[in-house]
């Protein structure tokens, strides 16, 4: 009786500390990641968020409260890296539309599909950097794009050195040069379309343009929604590339984007409490937006 | 959801209130100096080309033999992210002993940084010139390689097929204008290369053209930064630029066009007639010479635009080597630098890379007439003027100049902006 009662006890005590060990274990093991999140992201983040509260040059390292901000506000470059980003908002939809109208047509076999696949693809795995220098070149105003254009009797555009054009020419090479992986995505959906519903639609007789309204895009609109939100990354976050090579920020500071921005007073004019500030805004913009897409993302969800 | 934002706007607050810390390293105190330092690491853009090879080779045998037990280590950074890199380096307060500056801003804006070294570069005062581009309220901080100027070349080809003198290029510029006239008329060459992608057009074109528009006492308070903006020469100078745009001097598609360097080649395949280049680096004599024999090649001083200029080169130092604040040995390091611009080796470097160095003592003579005229033009010369002003400045302008080309603002306008920058650094 009592040798029982005293295993009972040592089991009881080690089931306890089993017990401990086994509510421990999930925090022991999700430390490493959490601690690289914490030193490597949110520490770092933090400092640059403080950061821009102090001063450049002079005053480095001293409290200036509010001033970078104010600053930022008041540079005309800066709201107009701002506009930029909205523009590329704007454009978004084109971005997304082209991909997806070839993809449909990839899909729909159109002749030549096999080839076409493959050479939409090949620009995505040009570096930004070769991308650019090529566009450089071709966009030249006295390159061959403007030769075509004056032998059809169209005057010479100045595709880089019109601040009205320049930022469309950057958005127009970055999504000849990006689409490539939204058009995977695309036909990788486009696989998981029913086909019978298509061969339904078209025995009804159903015309292409009814096909891609009624069917196709119904269908797809998962897929869609994501290559809403990975172009809209894209567009954001790897633009500078481009940017550095075929515009530098000009003419007049019309291609500045929040990033070039960024990269210009932190590299070329020594602020860095500056570039701490705008970084800092860049994040806010940023989140709000990603926030945004997830919200939209979870409200799909949920319809299915 | 709504705690955490609360949390997130406690943190912003608190850190707002806070603001401790700072964007760059503050000073540190200088490190243990007892030890004896073995290597010295030198961060420039330059010691990769192999135009430099030689000029390095010989500044290293220089150092050591003044200091055999020291190995140096050159890293050649590339030039687009060179002061990006330097701005983190600074920031940490770690990094090179010794390091490449371009003269004027860059420099001037990173002394915090730098060593004086006004006491260990006293012997070379005289023999180097294009000091007062690495010095700073007084004190210098890095001791010149070369010199950087803006002479305006000119193509000596087209002035003979339009029937110019190329002995006697024009004095003033309503000459000058009219030569380029003929020359478009017998060529369809354009009279400037002009390249203003990057906004530097300009720089080099205030520079370049300067002298010719201010009086000489105007030209010394601008450098001593008694700038006066209000002064019709001043203005004339951004009249002039928007002038050549609107009058076609320039070639087509300016601001699209990238000073470094498609504008150069512009020049070189006679396309243009005139440039106004670099002395040193690239864009020079030595840079054209792949398709103009230097023969052919040509400098000119400023045409006079209005009465009581006289026209000078517009130079200032162009690349120098600085001791950082940070490094163990300081004389040790300014010994490195002296040896980088010790005779030798900046003979080196202009007979190799054609940089017109610091080193007066060098002979140029073998190297054709537009070396000539420049090392003739350098004891009457000036600094240039866009050097004077600041990086933040100089940014605007280039931007503005953009516009005054586009015609998307005015001359009144742009001297108004570009007036408040300079008084605000």
């Amino acid at each position: 009786m009592k040798q029982r009662g005293r295993r009972a006890r040592t089991a009881a005590r080690s089931s306890s500390h089993g017990a401990r060990a086994e509510r421990l274990a999930p925090y022991v093991l999700v430390a490493p990641a959490v601690l690289i999140i914490v030193v490597l992201r949110l520490w770092p983040l933090v400092l640059g968020v403080n950061f821009s509260f102090t001063g450049d040059g002079e005053l480095n390292g001293s409290p200036v409260g509010l001033s970078n901000y104010l600053e930022l506000a008041g540079d005309p470059l800066f709201r107009t890296s701002l506009r930029n980003v909205g523009l590329l908002v704007l454009l978004l939809p084109v971005a997304v539309a082209i991909p997806g109208l070839l993809a449909t047509f990839i899909y729909l076999r159109v002749p030549g599909h096999r080839v076409y696949r493959s050479v939409y693809f090949f620009p995505a795995v040009l570096s930004p950097v070769i991308v650019g220098a090529i566009f450089n070149l071709m966009l030249g105003f006295d390159g061959p794009l403007n030769a075509v254009l004056g032998s059809i009797g169209a005057g010479p555009i100045d595709w880089l050195g019109d601040p009205g054009i320049a930022m469309f020419t950057v958005v127009g090479v970055h999504i000849w040069a990006t689409f490539g992986m939204a058009l995977v995505v695309f036909l990788a959906g486009f696989s998981t379309l029913d086909a019978s519903l298509l061969d339904a639609a078209r025995m009804d007789g159903a015309s292409l343009r009814q096909i891609i309204w009624h069917v196709i895009i119904p269908s797809l609109t998962r897929t869609i929604q994501f290559v809403f939100v990975t172009t809209m990354i894209g567009m954001l976050t790897s633009m500078f590339g481009l940017l550095f090579i075929m515009t530098s920020g000009g003419p007049e500071g019309s291609t500045y984007l929040p990033e070039y921005y960024i990269w210009h007073q932190q590299g070329q004019m020594n602020r860095p409490a500056l570039a701490s500030a705008a970084s800092t805004v860049l994040f806010v913009v940023m989140l709000v937006v990603g926030l945004l897409q997830i919200t939209l993302l979870r409200r799909t969800g949920r319809q299915d | 959801m709504k705690q955490r934002a609360l949390w997130s706007a406690l943190m912003v607050a608190a850190l707002a209130v806070a603001g401790c810390g700072s964007a760059a390293r503050t000073e540190r105190p200088p490190g243990d100096s007892q030890q004896k330092q073995q290597k010295l690491v030198v961060w420039d853009w330059k010691s990769g080309e192999p135009v430099a090879a030689a000029y390095i080779e010989k500044a290293k045998a220089d150092f050591a033999k003044r200091h055999p037990g020291v190995t140096v280590e050159f890293v050649a950074q590339p030039f687009d992210q060179y002061y990006t890199l330097l701005g983190t380096a600074i920031q940490s307060s770690k990094g090179p002993d010794v390091m490449l500056f371009n003269g004027g801003g860059q420099i001037r804006d990173r002394v915090d940084a730098l060593l004086p070294l006004d006491q260990y570069v006293a012997e070379d005062k005289s023999r180097l010139a294009g000091w007062d581009a690495f010095s700073k309220d007084g004190k210098i901080y890095a001791a010149p390689v070369t010199l950087q100027g803006h002479p305006i070349y000119y193509n000596k080809t087209l002035y003979e097929k339009a029937g110019l003198d190329p002995a006697n290029p024009p004095k003033t510029w309503n000459d000058f204008v009219s030569g380029c006239a003929a020359i478009k008329k017998a060529t369809g060459a354009a009279c400037f290369a002009l390249g203003n992608k990057e906004g530097f057009g300009i720089q080099f074109f205030m520079s370049g053209l300067g002298s010719g528009v201010l009086t000489p006492q105007e030209y010394d308070d601008w450098i001593a930064g008694k700038r006066d903006w209000t002064s019709p020469r001043v203005k004339r100078i951004f009249e002039l630029w928007k002038d050549a745009g609107d009058k076609g001097l320039n070639n087509d598609g300016a601001n699209s066009t990238a000073m470094f360097t498609d504008i150069f080649r512009v020049f070189e395949t006679g396309k243009a007639a005139h440039i106004i280049g670099l002395m040193s680096d690239i864009g020079h004599w030595k840079d054209f010479g792949e398709f103009l024999p230097p023969d052919k090649i040509g400098v000119m001083m400023a045409p006079i635009v209005t009465d009581g200029a006289a026209p000078s080169l517009p130079y200032d130092g162009g690349i120098g080597y600085a001791v950082a604040k940070w490094t163990k040995d300081p004389g040790l390091a300014a010994d490195l630098v002296r040896s980088l611009t010790s005779t030798d080796a900046l003979t080196a470097f202009y007979s190799k890379a054609g940089a017109i160095a610091s080193d007066t003592t060098i002979d140029v003579s073998q190297a054709g007439p537009a070396v000539a005229t420049i090392a003739s033009e350098i004891r009457t010369g000036k600094p240039a003027l866009h050097v004077a002003l600041s990086s933040k400045t100089l940014d605007l302008m280039g931007r503005l100049s953009q516009q005054l080309l586009s015609g998307s603002t005015t001359v009144d306008k742009a001297v108004e902006q570009v007036a408040a920058s300079d008084r605000e650094s």
